[in-house]
């Protein structure tokens, strides 16, 4: 699990872990017994806490109350079309309502040791999560870079690497691009295509049930470049390219990546750059990661008190 | 346009229930996630809940030295 293999690193950076949910305790000691999860899980299992935090999900109770508990049910049901895409978004696309009750939308807060936010990720699918590697290279307190990939060129060192080296259906990472311009050079941010440079980008190739989100790039510095007399944005120091992934998690997409062992990404690492005389050609170098593809476990414990739910469930789909 | 009454003849007013009911039909709009819980600079609840040894935490025993992630999820069921 995720969370539990960068807690080491989270903890030498001074920042806790503590997951909550729904789930008994009954759940939550057998999940990290089999898991070996050494943080605390804590069980809020009456969804007060929940509900403190303003983030219980009422799609749910409104959905159960108009059209009651199972799928079929609601299939069948006139559901406001804003309430059904909601419910599609938030809650399940394909599985009965009513348990859902008393959830949260999933999220994630990193809070302050005083207990102030200092930033919040909250998916616009609940299939999909930010990983928290992605979390923390997006807040600047990156983990340490595996499988990295280096190289210079005349105008720069690079190194780039992904924040996971394994992804799930639903996984939302980044391939992070660390660049450092050689002494008097500079590159292109974004704005400076509008004066017809070439602003540094990734170019990736399409992957089936893979979506890639536009590159987040950080600050840049309004650069005096004399020979034309231009004012453009640039890069001259040390800076970081997020591209973020994200894996697909529809029925779909889960059915056809189960296929799979791993998700070969590759393109393009595309950039121009400029010393305070010269411009020189854009280049164009060639990246390709691999990452592992796991599969999205979905078992019930023995405690839970699903078990009897998903039975009855069963035996009607049967009859 | 709010609740027209149309008088009938010296009779008593009433009131066209379609007229009214279209206006009070809203349109709903989708759920805003963003808006939801606390925001960025502002303080998160206190809580009271036991975790998997049995132990009682709350906000001020599970933060560490520079803060804490906390990380709500669905279920580590289903």
């Amino acid at each position: 699990m995720e969370l539990q293999e960068q807690l080491e690193e989270l903890q030498a950076q001074g920042l806790s872990v503590a997951a909550i949910s729904y789930d008994t305790e009954a759940v939550l000691t057998e999940f990290s017994e089999k898991r070996g999860i050494t943080f605390p899980l804590l069980s809020d299992d009456d969804s007060q806490t929940i509900t403190d935090y303003g983030i219980l999900n009422t799609l749910a109770d409104e959905a159960l109350e108009i059209v009651g508990p199972s799928r079929s049910d609601r299939e069948s049901a006139d559901l406001d079309p804003v309430l059904e895409a909601d419910i599609k978004k938030y809650v399940t696309v394909n599985q009965g309502i009513d348990y859902h009750v008393g959830t949260p939308y999933p999220g994630t807060f990193i809070v302050d040791r005083n207990g102030r936010v200092m930033s919040r990720f909250f998916e616009e699918f609940y299939r999909e999560r930010n990983t928290i590697a992605n979390i923390m290279l997006k807040r600047g307190t990156g983990l340490t870079p595996i499988a990295a990939v280096e190289g210079s060129t005349a105008h720069l060192k690079f190194t780039a690497y992904p924040s996971n080296p394994y992804v799930m259906p639903g996984s939302r990472i980044s391939l992070a691009v660390q660049v450092e311009p050689n002494e008097t050079m500079h590159l292109y941010a974004p704005g400076a295509d509008t004066m017809g440079y070439k602003v540094i980008s990734l170019d990736l190739r399409p992957v089936p049930h893979v979506r890639f989100e536009p590159v987040l790039y950080p600050e840049s510095e309004i650069y005096h470049f004399e020979p034309f007399d231009e004012l453009v944005p640039v890069y001259q120091s040390q800076f970081t390219l997020l591209q973020e992934i994200v894996v697909e998690a529809t029925p779909e997409a889960e059915e056809a990546l189960s296929q799979l062992d791993a998700l070969t990404i590759g393109g393009t690492f595309d950039y121009q750059a400029c010393d305070d005389a010269f411009c020189f050609n854009p280049v164009s170098l060639p990246i390709s990661f691999t990452l592992d593809l796991r599969g999205v476990v979905r078992e019930l414990s023995e405690s839970s008190p699903l078990r009897e739910y998903f039975r009855a469930r069963a035996r009607e789909n049967a009859n | 346009m709010r609740n027209v009454c149309i008088a009938l003849a010296g009779l008593i007013c009433v009131l066209p229930a379609s007229l009214n009911a279209a206006e009070e039909a809203q349109i709903r709009a989708p759920v805003d996630i963003t808006s939801l819980g606390p925001q960025v600079g502002e303080l998160v609840p206190d809580f009271s809940l036991q975790d998997q040894n049995g132990q009682v935490q709350t906000l001020d025993s599970v933060l560490g030295p520079n803060g804490a992630i906390l990380l709500f999820h669905r279920s580590a069921d289903w």
